[in-house]
């Protein structure tokens, strides 16, 4: 191996990243992609805009109309309209549910005879219905306890890792892990795929260099500059998201560094496959897009999979990379833990051998 | 000493070339000739070491039969591929390209040496300058002096001088030729130019895969001598090119010295080939005498000026040659003759009428024709389906649609190719077709931006022959560009531009007149030389 | 009107001998679709439950017979705390249910029983969804008992099936996606093959050739559209249209005509479809964003929520979900015409003035 061959085609890799503004994209889409979907992406839903048309006007009614006002859930409303015409609010959209308190209710109440309280919510988003309904039953068991009302179950909810139940604290690290699947594969397919496709490749095949120096050359720019990005997308998590950092910077570190490997060998294979950079932009992204998403947990618990999904969550490497990052940022296990051992030892198997696979299938000849 | 043995080369199930076999030694140049897809960059690919192939080749008593083994010998060779400048990065200077070569190759910096080559490729001033910015020719030079940089014992140019001018092919040419000379290489180059193909050692005749003749000029020109008579003429069994006559049967001509083109033509007759048949009707047409005229056309990009203030007429029933080198101009300029571009400053009349807004453009594009450099057509269709489209753009009638399809198809060829995709179609054929779609809609002018780059010397000839076909019969006007200095002769005048400025403007027989004994590439390097 | 029509057909046929962009269309507008409805289905399903019982068997047991399929795995007992937080750590179990020693006890004494539950609340959505729908279930068996009956009604979609809604908005994600990327290609397609100059010198008006392009492009999409429409949302997962299915097309064709305008820009600017599809990638992440797709433009910051009035995007989404799922009146529909149509003009000028300053 000469270091004189690796040392000579990583300038030229860093000059043309630099001259063919390939280094924004590389910085920025990340970068975009965590910041655009840890806002965007909010299961919390606030400031529904809710109209309440109160038939009682009492005591216990202004009460109720009282408690939807002063939270941060509901934007209450009282409208003194016909149940056809707050439908037909919703079905303008200037409305997402609207309560109706019935005549005599309070009376109904103090008379432990039926009293019921209609609740109809715009169920077109389903989760932000099912989301809605909880919130509305909170707000009233909780009018119903301050009124001296006895409950028999007292649920007492302990949220392990995000106490406060912030979107942002489950999503923003799923999505560095999201993106660091998605973009070092895809420099790193498109700089052997250029070569390829302009026809500088011949300087290689033609040439005394090495495959393994191809290799080394052509892979670490990609590695060094997302490395980088590791502490970019930790910085705007930290402090953009205030997502809490309990664990170990260092287990941090060291899974991305194993995870952007993975990355880089996944693009390695797509360059083996394809001629043209587009191909490879498009291969890319349907082969780590998808998994990347399904197979996160930021959607769905992998606990929660069955059958195929279990297996395939399994067979690909966003799940235990994503289990060590929620470790470093939420739970602080660290190395303590065996099963962040194990998959931290997945991890390098991974990483070995994409790798592995991919020089292997690289040749240096044409097709 | 480089021994190719029994090589044989696949793409899949597709044979590329079959049977190779020759022998070359130190300081020998082999050439390579033969039409595109013929074998030639095949075999080169296999020698290089980067394509798997069957047979053995043998480098200075090492013998290989794969890439794998060849890498013993990579050290050593160096090859440059088929296309412009294909092995540079456009984002990397003159100067990174050498740091970059001689670090993968492991050769230490001689300033020296690097300074000669610069200087032999004309290149020491533009040092800093990015290989993206450099034109075709400078292109071709840096690659060239890039595959020499470690200096290589066998040096493999796949055709280094397509698409280069008259100039920079000529210097490139002296490049090579001191090389071999001084440091005793081993040079395989495939040319599609005769003229060159001349001053090597060795050639290879290369024809669908296989290897049809070998020998030096001289002897291959030998044996055609029996083939080869003086004039051109009209015959469906045999072949004209360039003043000369070659036909199997005996002629009542007077025997010529063959010229060493003359080679294809003869084996294309020994393979049953024959001569397509022209025949045109005539046209009455009246048109005014001059149809496009040109007064002070100037372009400027930034502060670039491509064109500086250029006339030009182009007369009714007239070939006109435009000439110059690689970034003189000449493109910039059709392109403003067919107001793809705005004129910066000047007038242009098209049959009388001065051009000047879009809507007057619109008007008079129906009575121009256009082929440019890449034969471009819609790749995904038809041959048919292509033609069908142009003609619905040009507002014929189903009826004549068809019948102009049948009518060209005839005419030039290609009517079993009708239902083909451009891309599995020959050169020669797409060349053609490119033709024919830019007559359908039957044009007073036809503008050819370098038709013939790459095609076959076979399909020239025939391309050649339609074209004087059609200005005498059609009394269409022809302007042409070409790196082919033979296919000037052809031409009625020639007009050669020079970074963007007019240096002649001149009736090639008058040319002829005033240097005799010249051929036509020294008459046009001696102006271009002598313009300082 | 014959050129048009020859344009249009010359782009049909390029378009459908271009194998790698019709795999792409209808990968787009069949599997995707049915990979978004299918997999991302924000529900409690089967969650992974474990408990540890300090306390009697009947009440916990009660209890827990509540927990079961399709929402629940069957869950799992452990010994003491200590195992069942492990499993949870692990990512093995996501709610843990504590039953105290007290807890039956308290509860036939009528004192407030407690249960405490442990949730890994890494994936947020999910376990507040969880949660909610544990709680629910809870106090379902004590809802009898209750003073107040609080019943609610979801409207359009009551049984809140997911499917409905992430394929429907899936399929808008694609056609905002395709429509970008297929008419800058159209253009683009030209400059990269070279035939750009061959295209300028046809005897046709410039106006001519780009609206013909663009003409087969919402064709081609219309196509994708019915095919993902018929095939999958209604086909596969049965969604319901409670408007107009004919208001959909109308508003499609507006909004594809703003995205077009976009498109036109970014083909001005790309020598290539890789550039092309570059510059889709940074166009549309922002847009989709600004749509209220993930998040309701009212839960959003103040400032982005008037950044999103001109978002082309939230009107479509918002508009079609009305016409879907809301089934509201065409006269209801009209402020999402009129902003579709007012944001289309100006971005279709633009785009065009952009292209046509290429002809």
């Amino acid at each position: 191996m000469k270091v004189g061959v690796i040392k000579a085609y990583l300038k030229k890799e860093f000059i043309d990243l630099w001259r063919s503004k390939m280094i924004i994209m590389v910085y920025l889409i990340p970068a975009m992609i965590v910041i655009l979907f840890g806002y965007g992406i909010r299961m919390e839903v606030i400031h529904s805009r809710t109209v309440i048309i109160d038939r009682d006007d009492t005591k216990l009614s202004h009460e109720i109309i009282r408690a939807f006002s002063t939270t941060k859930y509901f934007d209450a409303k009282v409208l003194n309209i016909t149940d056809n015409e707050a439908l037909k609010l919703i079905k303008q959209n200037k409305a997402d549910l609207f309560i109706i308190i019935p005549h005599n209710f309070e009376k109904n109440l103090m008379h432990s005879s039926d009293s019921e309280i209609a609740v109809y919510i715009d169920g077109s988003f389903p989760l932000r219905a099912t989301t809605l309904e909880g919130y509305v039953q909170g707000v009233f068991l909780n009018l119903l306890e301050k009124n001296g009302v006895k409950v028999p179950f007292k649920i007492n909810q302990r949220n392990f890792f995000n106490e406060s139940m912030r979107d942002e604290n489950g999503i923003v690290p799923g999505l560095i892990g999201l993106t660091m699947l998605i973009a070092p594969a895809i420099i790193a397919a498109l700089l052997i795929v250029k070569e390829k496709e302009v026809g500088t490749i011949f300087n290689f095949y033609s040439s005394p260099v090495s495959k393994i120096e191809f290799l080394i050359a052509k892979l670490i720019p990609p590695f060094v500059l997302y490395s980088l990005n590791t502490f970019i997308l930790f910085l705007i998590a930290v402090y953009i998201f205030k997502v809490p950092f309990k664990g170990s910077f260092l287990l941090y570190f060291l899974a991305s560094e194993i995870y952007i490997a993975i990355s880089i060998g996944i693009g390695l294979l797509v360059s083996i496959i394809t001629s043209r950079q587009v191909t490879a932009l498009v291969l890319t992204v349907l082969i780590t897009v998808i998994p990347g998403f399904l197979y996160s947990g930021i959607l769905m618990p992998i606990s929660s999979m069955t059958g195929e999904s279990y297996i395939e969550a399994h067979l690909f490497p966003v799940m235990y990379y994503n289990h060590l990052l929620y470790d470093a940022f939420l739970i602080a296990q660290g190395f303590n833990s065996p099963k962040n051992v194990e998959y931290f030892f997945i991890l390098i198997f991974y990483a070995i051998a994409l790798l592995f696979i991919g020089s292997l299938l690289l040749k240096k000849e044409l097709k | 000493m480089l021994e190719v043995r029994n090589v044989t080369v696949k793409y899949g199930n597709i044979v590329g070339v079959r049977n190779v076999s020759f022998k070359a030694n130190s300081g020998e140049i082999i050439g390579f000739i033969g039409a595109d897809g013929a074998g030639k960059s095949s075999t080169m690919h296999a020698i290089a070491g980067v394509k798997r192939f069957e047979g053995e080749i043998v480098f200075n008593g090492y013998a290989y039969h794969s890439p794998k083994e060849a890498e013993k010998i990579k050290p050593y060779l160096s090859l440059m591929p088929q296309g412009l400048g294909l092995v540079l990065y456009d984002n990397l200077s003159v100067k990174e390209h050498f740091e970059f070569f001689r670090n993968i190759r492991g050769v230490k910096k001689d300033i020296d040496y690097e300074t000669r080559l610069l200087k032999m490729a004309g290149l020491y001033e533009f040092q800093d300058r990015l290989a993206g910015h450099l034109s075709g020719g400078m292109r071709q030079k840096l690659s060239l002096i890039l595959a020499l940089l470690p200096r290589p014992k066998l040096l493999i140019l796949d055709e280094p001088t397509t698409g280069v001018d008259p100039i920079s092919r000529k210097e490139l040419w002296e490049i090579v030729d001191e090389f071999r000379k001084k440091e005793g290489i081993i040079a395989l180059i495939s040319t599609a130019y005769m003229q060159e193909a001349e001053k090597m050692d060795k050639l290879l005749l290369f024809d669908e895969g296989e290897v049809i003749a070998k020998g030096n000029a001289k002897e291959l020109k030998e044996s055609i001598k029996d083939y080869t008579y003086e004039g051109e003429i009209e015959r469906e069994d045999c072949f004209s090119f360039n003043n000369r006559t070659y036909c199997l049967k005996p002629l009542n001509l007077k025997k010529a010295p063959p010229l060493l083109e003359g080679v294809f033509f003869v084996n294309a007759l020994k393979k049953g080939k024959k001569n397509l048949k022209i025949n045109l009707e005539e046209k009455d047409v009246k048109l005014p005498e001059v149809v496009v005229k040109a007064v002070g056309l100037t372009k400027k990009f930034g502060n670039f000026i491509a064109d500086d203030h250029i006339d030009l007429e182009l007369k009714s029933g007239e070939i006109l040659g435009l000439l110059g080198a690689n970034g003189a101009g000449k493109t910039t300029f059709i392109k403003m003759l067919l107001g793809l571009y705005p004129i910066d400053e000047g007038e242009l009349y098209l049959l009388g009428k001065r051009i000047k807004s879009y809507e007057d453009r619109l008007e008079l594009k129906s009575k121009i024709g256009y082929m440019s450099q890449r034969f471009a057509l819609y790749e995904e269709m038809s041959v048919k389906e292509n033609m069908e489209y142009f003609a619905k753009m040009h507002d014929l009638s189903p009826k004549e649609t068809k019948e102009k399809i049948e009518y060209f198809s005839t005419l030039f060829g290609f009517k079993k190719y009708l239902n083909d995709f451009p891309k599995d179609l020959p050169l020669g054929i797409n060349q053609r077709f490119s033709l024919s779609v830019a007559l359908l809609h039957e044009p007073v002018v036809l503008f050819l931006d370098e038709p013939t780059s790459g095609v076959d010397t076979i399909a020239r000839a025939t391309f050649w022959r339609f074209l004087r076909e059609i200005k005498e019969k059609w009394k269409i006007s022809i302007l042409i560009t070409t790196h082919y200095m033979s296919e000037a002769e052809y031409c009625d005048r020639v007009v050669v531009l020079k970074r963007g400025k007019k240096i002649v403007d001149e009736e090639v027989k008058k040319l002829h007149e005033k240097f005799p004994g010249l051929s036509f590439e020294e008459i046009f390097i001696k102006y271009y030389e002598e313009s300082g | 009107m014959k050129k048009f029509f020859a344009v249009f057909k010359k782009e049909i046929l390029v378009f459908l001998r271009n194998v790698g962009l019709v795999f792409i269309l209808i990968y787009a507008f069949t599997f995707d679709i049915y990979i978004a409805g299918e997999g991302i289905e924000v529900k409690p399903r089967n969650v992974s439950i474990g408990y540890v019982n300090y306390s009697g068997e009947l009440l916990a047991q009660k209890i827990l017979a509540h927990f079961h399929a399709p929402e629940f795995q069957k869950p799992k007992r452990f010994l003491n705390e200590e195992e069942l937080k492990k499993a949870v750590f692990n990512k093995e179990i996501m709610v843990g249910v504590i039953f105290d020693k007290g807890f039956e006890k308290d509860f036939i004494r009528k004192k407030e029983a407690k249960i405490n539950v442990i949730i890994d609340a890494t994936a947020a959505a999910q376990a507040e969804v969880s949660v909610q729908y544990l709680t629910q279930t809870i106090y379902s068996m004590i809802d009898g008992k209750m003073p107040l009956n609080i019943k609610v009604y979801k409207l359009f979609n009551p049984n809140s099936n997911s499917k409905w809604f992430m394929s429907l908005s899936e399929l808008l994600s694609v056609v905002t996606m395709l429509s970008l990327v297929l008419i800058a290609v159209v253009f683009v397609k030209e400059k990269e093959a070279g035939t750009w100059d061959i295209m300028l010198l046809m005897p046709a008006n410039g106006a001519l050739i780009i609206f013909a392009k663009i003409a087969s492009q919402i064709f081609i999409l219309s196509v994708g559209i019915v095919i993902g429409i018929g095939l999958i949302l209604f086909g596969v997962f049965d969604v319901p249209i409670n408007g107009n299915l004919f208001y959909f097309f109308l508003l499609t064709f507006f909004f594809v005509m703003a995205m077009g305008g976009i498109a036109l820009v970014i083909a001005a600017y790309s020598n290539s479809v890789l550039e092309v599809s570059q510059y889709t990638i940074l166009v549309v992440m922002p847009l989709l964003f600004l749509s209220g797709a993930w998040t309701p433009i009212h839960s959003m910051a103040p400032f982005l929520q008037k950044l999103s009035i001109i978002s082309p995007v939230k009107y479509y989404i918002e508009g079609a979900q009305s016409i879907f799922f809301r089934g509201t009146d065409f006269i209801d529909l009209l402020p999402y015409f009129m902003g579709e149509i007012i944001i289309s003009a100006i971005l279709f000028y633009l785009g065009y003035k952009k292209m046509g300053r290429l002809f």
